[in-house]
């Protein structure tokens, strides 16, 4: 709703029997004068919001749901479906908040270990403008990372050792060490990569993919997002539903976040002495009277509430059977870990994942935050990596060995790089790191990317890339090319735009990463 | 829609004409034009633009038509890349309403575009040579058409339709190519989905080439069903109650790349009959009864 500034109007709420005044309600104003203003008001709705029941209509053709009486009003026609055939059926994007430094984690710089305190050459920072919260130091030390790196797998991939588990499965990964940003703060920043802009209102990567390709599980959300327990409790980054939103989508494309409890959807159950006949008489006349005031109205966001109402009455029964663990294997939790079992945590959330990837949801974003150090990097940078290594390392594990990698793709990664330079105090075993935009690392795994290659490179100190940059737009691009979705076509008008999750500025797929 | 051993032969009639009426010199090298920007526009243009469609009045199947131009005037000003009507439409973005080629068809690459851009400003000669050009591209070979994998389902949406809604399962296309096939999802109601549907599916079973039947009741009997399913390229069976001896029935299945057997009670004996189908890449057997996890056996790191 928040994407239609114009819902409050008053003009239809009040003879809907609504609480807000109207027309009618105002006093000295001749009859004649409301009837005039109330059909300019409703030819007004009927332009501004006619467009937008189009766009619903053509958003349920689609969607490609089959559920009963979804959008039954919409005439089906066309196909739904990808441009062109998919290597991906769903994602799990493991979101990294706060930014982990790629110099602890995957752009190993070995030069760096004889350059302890010095200062960071002028020209490598090339007069670039830096946070507040290091532009006024007076000196940029080189800083080291006080974590080892060896080789592993056959793709050799240079690997941490803060991340022992991930290194296991380092022939699975698709490491990329040149993504760049032009953020410089957290939240315009993880705003950008869930939804390829800056700005909040934009719809979120999974939203893009509920529209473009429908649901494949008609019982479960098609976009499921999860936030995990913090580790730690310094520089949290703020998590919020502008990050899964629908954007000007229609709603129904946002995500479902599942919460961090023993109870994942509050009130998913029937309250007592009310049973599940009850429960769907209730729901079938309150969509009854939506629809009536659908036929009336035509705001699309009408329809959408109906989806949810129905959608909420299936996740009454796909819910409790999503989240019943128990016919899990003792297998898993040998692999998940023993954390896997407390509900909320990021191992937690790990398996969860595979289960809805198992179930069709299409994409599972699971956020893991707080690793922004400005200071205390190597404690709490090896706290972090601990929380994320073996439920990573168990999630990628566990979808190979269930035939699911092939068609799953996973990212790891967060939403800019750190300062080669230390913030704050340096010595050998503390030191802090910056925001650095400039560039940073993910890995990606199964899903139709190549496994056991890097791509792109960083100058000696991480500070510039020095080949194949790649941006954010193109990592989005490349993504949905996975998919089967061509980033010029998957777009929706909105304010005299094409809308894409690409934007307008050049972006291109990463052929040379695709398998 | 043309064959290319007809655009072939089309084109040698160019190459025939051009060597009959041009020079010498031509004779012994190919012209730019017929080298380089003939094909570019067969290869995108001339299936709505040639003899055949003509749309807008635009021919653009030989060097005469292209510069006769469209009904709303010429599209080529020698000299004139910027100016010239066929550059514009094929450089705008492509969500633009007047790009080209229109209705989604791929778009010309950076290097098509260059080699129409250095013909136009090069003067839009259909008489100088390859040698004449040193900096334009040379054509990539078109894209292979992709191998059908099923008969396209556009005659039977209706009858597809209604099948999903009888047995509560959806048949979704690949892709919007038709020959891509459909997939088999049962995740909405796996347990609707058994054996009695995949027999009630015979109708439509040659398009679907992706059947999705993990968590359904399928059994062996199912399996047989499933084995006149003649395009079939992967199964999921995850979890579901079929065994070795069901897996016979799928040996006619010559298409079959992948089968996913994860938590059945397949056995060693199952991967045997597997190793029999000839387009098999892997067989996923995690929680199965048969001693290795995956078929072929992962080679140790």
């Amino acid at each position: 709703m928040s994407a239609h500034p114009d819902f409050h109007d008053h003009s239809l709420c009040s003879d809907h029997g609504g609480e807000h005044p109207s027309v009618w309600d105002l006093p000295q104003v001749p009859l004649g004068l409301k009837r005039e203003w109330l059909a300019l008001e409703t030819r007004r709705h009927f332009l501004g919001r006619g467009v937008k029941a189009l766009g619903a209509a053509g958003l349920a053709t689609l969607l490609g749901r089959t559920a009963p009486n979804l959008l039954a009003n919409v005439a089906a026609a066309g196909t739904p479906g990808p441009n062109f055939a998919p290597k991906a059926k769903r994602a799990i994007y493991l979101f990294m908040a706060g930014s982990p430094s790629q110099f602890e984690t995957w752009d190993y710089k070995p030069g760096l270990a004889k350059m302890f305190d010095q200062d960071l050459p002028e020209s490598v920072r090339g007069g670039q403008v830096l946070t507040g919260m290091t532009a006024s130091q007076a000196r940029f030390p080189i800083a080291p990372s006080r974590y080892a790196f060896a080789q592993h797998g056959k793709a050799g991939h240079w690997v941490s050792e803060l991340f022992p588990h991930t290194a296991k499965i380092a022939d699975e990964l698709c490491v990329l060490k040149s993504l760049h940003t032009e953020a410089i703060n957290h939240e315009p920043a993880i705003l950008q990569l869930t939804t390829g802009n800056m700005f909040a209102g934009r719809p979120s990567i999974g939203a893009w993919l509920s529209y473009g390709l429908g649901a494949a599980n008609d019982e479960l959300p098609t976009f499921v997002v999860m936030t995990s327990k913090m580790p730690v409790r310094t520089n949290v980054q703020a998590l919020s539903n502008r990050l899964w939103s629908s954007g000007f989508l229609s709603p129904e494309h946002a995500a479902v976040a599942l919460r961090a409890g023993n109870d994942p959807v509050l009130y998913i159950n029937n309250p007592a002495g009310v049973d599940g006949d009850l429960r769907q008489a209730m729901i079938a006349g309150v969509n009854d009277l939506n629809r009536q005031l659908f036929e009336r109205v035509g705001d699309p966001e009408i329809n959408a509430r109906i989806a949810q109402y129905e959608m909420a009455f299936r996740m009454q029964t796909s819910v409790p059977e999503l989240t019943d663990f128990s016919s899990e294997p003792a297998s898993t939790w040998e692999l998940y870990g023993p954390k896997a079992k407390e509900p909320g945590t990021y191992a937690y959330n790990c398996l969860m994942a595979r289960r809805l990837a198992e179930r069709g949801v299409r994409f599972t974003q699971v956020f893991l935050r707080t690793w922004d150090q400005h200071s205390n990097l190597p404690t709490n940078i090896k706290v972090m990596a601990e929380e994320s290594d073996r439920a990573t390392y168990a999630l990628v594990t566990d979808l190979k060995q269930r035939g699911l990698l092939d068609d799953t793709l996973v990212i790891w990664g967060g939403e800019f790089g750190r300062t080669v330079y230390s913030q704050g105090v340096l010595r050998p075993d503390n030191y802090g790191r910056d925001h650095h935009p400039r560039c940073f690392s993910m890995w990606l795994a199964g899903g139709g990317v190549k496994p056991g290659v890097s791509y792109g490179e960083t100058d000696d100190f991480s500070y510039n890339i020095v080949k194949d940059p790649v941006h954010i737009r193109d990592l989005h691009a490349t993504l949905l090319h996975l998919f089967g979705l061509d980033h010029n076509k998957l777009s929706f008008k909105f304010q005299g735009l094409d809308q894409r999750l690409t934007g307008v500025l050049p972006s291109r797929v990463i052929d040379a990463i695709l398998a | 829609m043309r064959s290319s051993l007809e655009l072939k032969e089309r084109r040698t009639w160019r190459w025939l004409l051009c060597l009959a009426g041009g020079s010498v010199a031509a004779a012994a090298e190919p012209t730019f034009y017929a080298a380089r920007v003939a094909p570019v526009l067969d290869r995108h243009c001339v299936v709505c633009h040639g003899p055949e469609k003509k749309k807008a009045g635009l021919r653009l199947d030989s060097f005469d038509h292209l510069m006769a131009g469209a009904e709303s005037g010429s599209i080529v000003k020698p000299g004139d890349v910027k100016g010239s009507e066929l550059h514009r439409r094929i450089t705008l973005p492509a969500t633009d309403e007047e790009v080209m080629p229109s209705d989604g068809k791929p778009s010309l690459s950076a290097d098509e575009i260059k080699i129409i851009a250095l013909w136009i400003e090069a003067g839009a000669s259909p008489t100088k040579s390859l040698a004449d050009f040193p900096t334009a591209p040379a054509l990539r070979p078109a894209r292979v058409a992709p191998v059908p994998l099923a008969p396209s389902w556009r005659e039977k949406a209706a009858e597809i339709a209604a099948l999903e809604k009888k047995f509560g399962v959806k048949l979704v296309p690949r892709s919007q190519v038709p020959t891509d096939g459909l997939v088999l999802r049962s995740a909405s109601a796996p347990q609707r989905c058994n054996d009695q549907v995949l027999a009630g599916l015979a109708p439509v079973a040659r398009f679907i080439v992706d059947a999705e039947l993990a968590r359904t009741p399928v059994t062996d009997a199912g399996l047989k069903a499933l084995g006149s399913w003649e395009n079939l390229r992967a199964i999921d069976l995850t979890r579901t109650k079929v065994t070795s001896a069901g897996l016979a029935a799928l040996s006619g299945l010559k298409h079959l790349e992948v089968i996913n057997l994860t938590d059945t009670a397949v056995d060693d004996a199952g991967v045997t009959t597997l190793r029999a189908l000839p387009g098999l890449k892997r067989a996923w057997l995690f929680g199965s009864k048969a001693t290795v996890t995956q078929y072929p056996v992962a080679t140790a790191p």
